[in-house]
């Protein structure tokens, strides 16, 4: 362990396509529920769009944010301003807009920004024959507009930083503030990642890289389908996920419910290949974070792997669990939770760090939705499957690796 | 004129902002009323495109509903002229 100084995960928010707060999304998780549906878009013209995706469909800006501020933001903005506000509720933390805290900071991930935004822009340009745009165009679009307006509606004066990682920009968001906690820079931190990536543009940009998962109406809940031997990739979903993460002793001094002790991060790079992932990059990503952690490979009970479900991914996760942990990997539970929520690229490794910290703190972990044939590629682990796994969870892992080669890998201690 | 233009500003002010259209007066500042560079950005853009003029670069930055309003009736009666 670097330091004796503990962190504390005391708050948990999210924007989810359910619809519903964090005890019934992750209630649906370890029922292994889909939220992917049938994503149509279709104008005079674009050719019509028709992919499983993941919406936040019921998400209403104005009755969370009031009428005002949905104005100035894009999208990935009201989705992740209102996680973050949630997450602050959640804990017990009173708005300090008006009372700033300048050892309290924000940290935050998104891998396209305000896209939507953009794209809106490039239409009015280059389609529509307008010579301009609206006014707010650069404060919409910008990628560190999110981090910015949760800054300025909770008073946090200690830093506001956006990372842009592609798939692991949350997670490095995350991580990235743990020594900041541990050294006593900040007491406070906001953390976490939002997403709105299905503009035209965006989903047309994944479709060529021939990594989508395929579906209709009928058989999209199913489309994302990790470590199964029919898998077809991945499903592109829009969410936000925020924590509070704090100095442990603050917590306790405040009566602050701790859900789990964010333990080790690690970081590390394929330097390798842009989309081609490493199993030695990851191997070295996970067993820094159990080390950075004070914990040992013995010690892990669960692992949310990255699992996009595309063929040549998930395998190479899988052998470098089997690196890590050697003998005991037969042990480890895996699950991949993007069967059920997609993959919310720079949201999705906080939603999943929630999905952790969730299991650690109900001693319950979710399955892999849809896992009903393990790809011989993808064996050696304790798949979950079927229905949660119950039982005694000490210490556990969230994995997030990126095109780029950028691996994220979060550890989380049981608080009790 | 005037009066059409106060209309669009209370129109826009009340569907952005909730503003109460009764405070939106000649006199009022556009201090009080919250209206900061970005909402007032927004409502140049919109005079803009309802009413098909151009607002220079440089233009002085109002300080009140009616300097606002000044600014885009001279700038409309000159189109129209």
């Amino acid at each position: 362990m670097a330091s004796a100084r503990r962190v504390a995960v005391t708050g948990l928010g999210l924007v989810n396509p359910f619809g519903g707060d964090l005890a019934d999304f992750f209630g649906r998780m370890l029922r292994g529920e889909s939220a992917i549906r049938l994503f149509t878009r279709e104008d005079k013209t674009t050719r019509p769009l028709a992919v499983p995706a993941v919406r936040c469909a019921s998400f209403d800006a104005e009755a969370a944010l009031g009428r005002s501020l949905p104005f100035t933001m894009d999208r990935y903005s009201q989705l992740g301003a209102t996680a973050a506000l949630s997450a602050w509720s959640d804990a017990g933390l009173p708005r300090t807009k008006d009372a700033p805290r300048n050892d309290w900071g924000v940290s935050w991930g998104t891998a396209l920004g305000g896209t939507l935004t953009f794209e809106s822009g490039y239409m009015d340009l280059l389609r529509n024959g307008r010579d301009r745009v609206p006014p707010l165009s650069v404060v919409l679009g910008m990628s560190n507009a999110a981090a910015s307006h949760i800054s300025i509606q909770l008073g946090l004066g200690a830093s506001s930083t956006t990372y842009t990682v592609a798939c692991a920009s949350s997670a490095i968001a995350i991580g990235e503030v743990l020594s900041k906690l541990r050294s006593g820079e900040a007491t406070l931190m906001v953390v976490g990642g939002s997403e709105a990536p299905l503009s035209y543009g965006i989903v047309r940009a994944w479709e060529a890289m021939r990594v989508l998962a395929g579906g209709d109406e009928t058989s999209a809940a199913r489309a994302c389908r990790p470590f199964n031997s029919d898998r077809q990739g991945l499903v592109l979903g829009e969410g936000a996920g925020a924590m509070v993460l704090e100095d442990w002793d603050h917590a306790v001094r405040r009566g602050a419910r701790i859900y789990a002790e964010f333990a080790g991060y690690g970081n590390t790079s394929d330097h390798d290949h842009l989309v081609r992932p490493s199993v030695e990059g990851q191997i070295r990503a996970m067993r820094m974070a159990i080390l950075d952690g004070g914990l040992t490979p013995d010690e892990i009970d669960y692992i949310n792997a990255h699992g996009t479900a595309t063929r040549e991914g998930d395998p190479i996760e899988i052998a470098a669990i089997r690196g890590v942990f050697g003998s005991r990997s037969e042990a480890v539970a895996v699950s991949a939770t993007k069967s059920m929520h997609g993959h919310m690229l720079g949201a999705t490794g906080v939603i999943e760090a929630i999905i952790t910290v969730m299991s650690l703190a109900s001693q319950e972990a979710p399955p892999t939705a849809h896992l009903d044939a393990v790809d011989r590629d993808c064996t050696g682990v304790r798949h979950i499957t079927g229905g949660p796994l119950r039982g005694s969870l000490r210490a556990a892992l969230s994995n997030s690796f990126a095109f780029g080669g950028s691996n994220s890998v979060l550890a989380f201690r049981a608080a009790h | 004129m005037k009066q059409d233009y106060l209309t669009l500003l209370r129109e826009f002010l009340h569907k952005r902002e909730n503003i109460d259209p009764a405070r939106v007066t000649p006199e009022a500042s556009l201090e009080e009323l919250k209206v900061d560079s970005l909402l007032l950005l927004e409502l140049l853009f919109e005079f803009e495109d309802k009413l098909g003029v151009t607002i220079p670069q440089g233009v002085t930055p109002p300080k009140t509903v009616g300097d606002l309003l000044a600014i885009v009736d001279g700038l409309k009666v000159g189109k129209d002229a």
